[in-house]
């Protein structure tokens, strides 16, 4: 039944919606490269980024119009579509395209020139790209894309340079694992009952590609050293979306049968990372390099999370992606107005800012409370499930997902008492805060609380997106490989199966 | 309306109405429009004196019918599988009395707080602290479920450290601030850890499911060894909030804060939060040896330590610290000793009394001297102390062990802290030579 009479179908509305995401940030940034706008980028880049936040809006409401079955279209390669579009793209997509949002709204005016912009709309298009596909080589393609769009933007930053090398040789390293993972993968399917030694060796390079994407243990340290030596933007933008989460959910989590050791594994270097990051943020003697160490340990609680089998866990994860990004983008941005008042901040001394800017120190304050699992945050409902799902699963994963949570929070402690505490610095003047940086970090705010004391919707919207992830597991394990390029007669795939795994009445 | 709906809206005005006041008078603050100090005041005043007055009306209807308790469930915050947080508060004989104690003191700092902080910089900034502390405060209190008791007990814990690092322009403050919430989080751990063996015992947070909620005569609904895990895990929680040793050393730094806060988190509310949760879970207690002979033998140490270093104390304020810990160890060592009604009639005398001289201590020189005119002379020495019978080798060996607090500190510092904090900056600095030795970055520099 279409719910639209006299319009299209939730399933055209997704798919145009879909393609007004990825397009309007691309033409943006092709506008911006022949020069449209050169006197005002920041209003080029903001209506562009507002295009791409409403199409997502679009797609949440086409999708919870429609009859829950994942969309998809174009060309196929094993399960993977072309254009893939269920449950965790739109509950993802909406939050990258908000945070993209906030960043260009934030960034002083010296970090967006007519150049920055571009590469900015032109990373965005590509990030969007990534969630809304489930194509292994398609992920392949937009990896790179990625990748270099960051690597280019920390190259050209001052200073950036010595990070950009450190950034491309993890990433080069991360690409080529993921091309000759993937080759192995779809050529020999280890969820399918001849896989051999190929497959595997492709589970295994794939998983590798991920860690080194996400920062984990011992592949991590391009992530801090972006954090320190990049533009906060491009930092925020290749950190915080999870471009290796997402592709760990569409290559490896959905075949956990078949890739259970490599999943095992992830977990148990996620769940490393998030207590070593934790641990070392306590440690870090400027503001970015704390940023980049919380958020390398944030970020590694999402794969635990990922790796386990219930949806309980899955669901904390995908929580802790939302929570965690918008919290730490919200951190990143703070910090960012303040270094465009006071230059680069040290951790070694009390720096004594509040008295500059109270108003960022509040914002500071509430959005590194939000990280750490205040109750009432989106954070807190995400440890809530992550550290119950991790226990129902290894008591120890649960104590480590504990013992990060409350490192963590003394660690943003610490950071904001020698940001804001200690005397007021000689004639420093007093900051007011712009609009242009209230009102994104109020909205920013304003979710994390929101979904916090409200996570119904959220919670239920990401246990079906979890329970649709998870049951692609028997389909391919009953199943032989189907060939690459086996295209779905009508453009959908099947429908999943109705909801006798929902979660109880209170 | 019935009776358990007038009193679940009762119960949820507690919380609700200092809410309301947080609310009211932080979204403006946030916004850069913070409100006028007499707006500030009212507001956070309303907030608590609905919620006084709520909680009196609370306390006659359940005393009149036998103080048989009302349980309000809120419904499910969320719920994902066999998971769910669910919002349920009580009102009990345990509960509603304590509301009304803490929210009327609660009441009185406002009062006087408006007035010793008039024209402070940070004026806004300590009300919505107040709030937030009150909320807290109330949902601990009230809590039918480790959910809601452990946000309550988050709120209690994050006001305190904000009101601590106040006087944010002084180091010593924020330093302060900084060890009271690293004591805080580490044992924070105890209740996290507590709240998922709940869930994983019962199925969700309920007391009710836990033990009867029948204050003091509750009936433990678990078997012994899960009652034991739970109350060994609360125990470590309270140990933190208490300032127990070996967690006691932020207590006497606390009073870097304002001295009304001082009063109401220190001498007051905050350092019987602990005690509040061992007495609401006391037919785990019951069921659980071990974790009570453990608080009876923390709690006798830490109330031996915290005498004898109290003594050597050369400021009013330190003094009164080491006073209430040495207070709120015996009230510990009670609950150990399976005692349910004295305790909280020593939580609410010794708060009364506590809170009252912390509040008078920056006028304390003026109270001697008006002593002494009263007196017309000096009022004499005080009692025998003990140690004075002691040899003169002996006393000063215990001088020096209290003037050091007992080398508690000295010895975290020593052992545990020093070590950990030198390897995770051996730690960084690898990482910082890694990456330089990647990016072909030749500067030298250790970091």
């Amino acid at each position: 039944m279409n719910p639209l009479p006299g319009f299209a179908t939730p399933r055209d509305w997704l798919l145009a919606a879909a393609a007004v995401t990825v397009a309007a940030p691309l033409l943006g940034g092709g506008l911006a490269a022949v020069g449209v706008a050169a006197r005002a980028p920041r209003r080029l880049a903001v209506v562009t980024a507002g295009i791409a936040l409403t199409a997502t809006l679009v797609m949440v409401a086409a999708w919870h119009l429609s009859d829950g079955t994942p969309v998809g279209f174009g060309e196929t390669l094993g399960d993977g579509r072309l254009v893939f579009i269920d449950g965790l793209t739109t509950a993802l997509l909406p939050y990258v395209a908000l945070i993209s949002m906030a960043i260009l709204l934030v960034a002083p005016r010296r970090a967006l020139d007519p150049a920055s912009v571009r590469r900015a709309l032109l990373g965005l298009a590509a990030t969007c790209a990534v969630f809304l596909t489930s194509h292994p080589w398609a992920l392949v393609v937009l990896w790179v894309a990625t990748a270099q769009s960051t690597w280019r933007a920390t190259r050209v930053f001052p200073g950036g340079r010595p990070a950009a090398r450190v950034y491309a040789i993890y990433m080069s390293l991360a690409c080529v694992c993921m091309a000759a993972g993937t080759f192995m993968l779809v050529a020999d399917p280890p969820w399918s009952r001849s896989s051999g030694l190929t497959g595997t060796a492709g589970g295994w390079l794939v998983a590798v590609a991920v860690m080194i994407r996400k920062g984990i243990v011992p592949f991590h340290s391009w992530h801090p050293a972006l954090f320190s030596g990049a533009p906060m933007s491009t930092a925020l933008s290749a950190a915080m979306p999870q471009i290796g989460a997402y592709t760990a959910v569409r290559l490896l989590v959905g075949h956990a049968d078949g890739v259970a050791v490599e999943l095992e594994v992830l977990a148990i270097f996620g769940l490393l990372t998030a207590v070593y990051g934790a641990a070392l943020s306590l440690v870090q003697r400027d503001l970015r390099s704390f940023i980049g160490t919380f958020s390398m340990s944030q970020s590694a609680i999402i794969l635990a999370g990922l790796s386990g089998r219930l949806p309980m866990e899955l669901n904390g994860a995908f929580c802790i992606w939302i929570s965690s990004g918008l919290a730490i983008t919200g951190i990143g941005l703070v910090t960012w107005a303040l270094e465009s008042r006071a230059g680069d901040i040290s951790l070694e001394t009390l720096q004594g800012r509040f008295w500059d800017a109270p108003a960022l120190a509040a914002f500071f304050l509430l959005f590194g409370l939000a990280a750490i699992g205040l109750p009432g945050t989106l954070s807190f409902v995400a440890d809530d499930l992550i550290v119950s799902g991790s226990l129902d699963d290894h008591l120890s994963a649960g104590l480590m997902v504990i013992g990060s949570t409350v490192l963590g929070g003394i660690a943003v402690m610490r950071c904001w008492f020698h940001v804001f505490g200690g005397p007021s610095p000689v004639d420093s003047p007093r900051h007011a805060i712009l609009r242009r940086e209230q009102v994104p970090l109020t909205i920013l705010i304003g979710m994390l609380f929101g979904l916090g004391l409200w996570p119904g919707p959220l919670v239920q919207a990401l246990e079906r997106a979890a329970e649709g992830v998870l049951r692609t597991t028997p389909t391919h394990a009953a199943s032989a490989h189907p060939g690459p390029h086996a295209a779905a007669q009508d453009g959908s795939l099947p429908a999943p199966e109705t909801p006798d795994s929902s979660p109880p009445a209170p | 309306m019935n009776l358990h709906a007038a009193l679940s809206a009762l119960v949820v005005c507690q919380v609700a109405a200092p809410a309301l006041a947080l609310v009211a008078i932080g979204l403006p603050a946030l916004v850069g429009r913070a409100p006028s100090e007499p707006f500030t005041r009212r507001v956070v005043g309303s907030g608590f004196g609905v919620a006084f007055v709520a909680a009196l009306i609370t306390l006659a209807t359940l005393a009149a019918r036998g103080f048989r308790p009302e349980e309000v469930h809120l419904g499910s915050w969320f719920s994902v599988g066999h998971h769910e947080a669910t919002i349920d508060l009580v009102a009990d004989a345990l509960s509603v009395p304590y509301v009304c104690f803490s929210t009327g003191l609660c009441l009185l700092v406002n009062l006087f707080a408006g007035k010793y902080l008039h024209r402070e910089p940070g004026f806004t900034r300590f009300f919505l602290l107040l709030a937030l502390f009150g909320v807290g405060m109330n949902l601990m209190v009230l809590a039918g479920s480790i959910d809601v008791l452990f946000a309550g007990w988050e709120f209690v814990g994050i006001s305190s450290t904000l009101l601590i690092g106040f006087f944010l322009e002084r180091g010593n403050a924020t330093r302060a601030a900084l060890r009271a919430f690293t004591t805080y989080r580490i044992c924070d751990v105890g209740l996290l850890a507590a709240s998922v063996v709940i869930h994983r015992a019962v199925g969700s947070g309920d007391f009710e499911r836990l033990f009867g909620i029948d204050w003091p005569n509750g009936r433990c609904l678990v078997p012994a060894t899960t009652a034991t895990i739970i109350s060994l895990l609360l125990v470590f929680a309270a140990l933190g909030k208490t300032a127990q040793v070996p967690f006691s050393g932020w207590l006497p730094r606390a009073m870097e804060g304002p001295t009304p806060s001082s009063a109401i988190f220190y001498g007051a509310l905050s350092i019987h939060a602990g005690a509040y949760v061992l007495l609401r879970c006391e037919a785990l207690l019951e069921n659980a040896p071990l974790a009570k002979a453990l608080l009876i033998v923390i709690g006798t140490w830490t109330a031996l330590h915290a005498s004898f270093v109290g003594k050597v104390q050369t400021d009013l304020k330190s003094v009164l610290a080491y006073a209430s810990m040495t207070q709120a160890s015996l009230i510990l060592v009670e609950i150990g000793l399976g005692w349910r009604v004295i305790p909280l009639i020593h939580v609410v005398g010794h708060a009364i009394v506590r809170s009252l001289q912390i509040l008078r201590s920056p006028s304390a020189l003026h109270d001697r001297h008006e002593l002494e005119a009263a007196l017309g002379g000096h009022p004499g020495p005080g009692g025998l102390w003990p140690v004075s019978l002691l040899p003169a080798s002996w006393q000063q060996a215990i001088y020096r062990v209290a003037l050091e607090r007992g080398y508690e500190e000295m010895l975290i510092g020593r052992l545990v802290v020093g070590p950990v904090l030198r390897l995770l900056d051996r730690a960084a600095i690898a990482e910082k030579r890694w990456n330089r030795w990647l990016s072909g970055d030749s500067s030298r520099g250790s970091r």
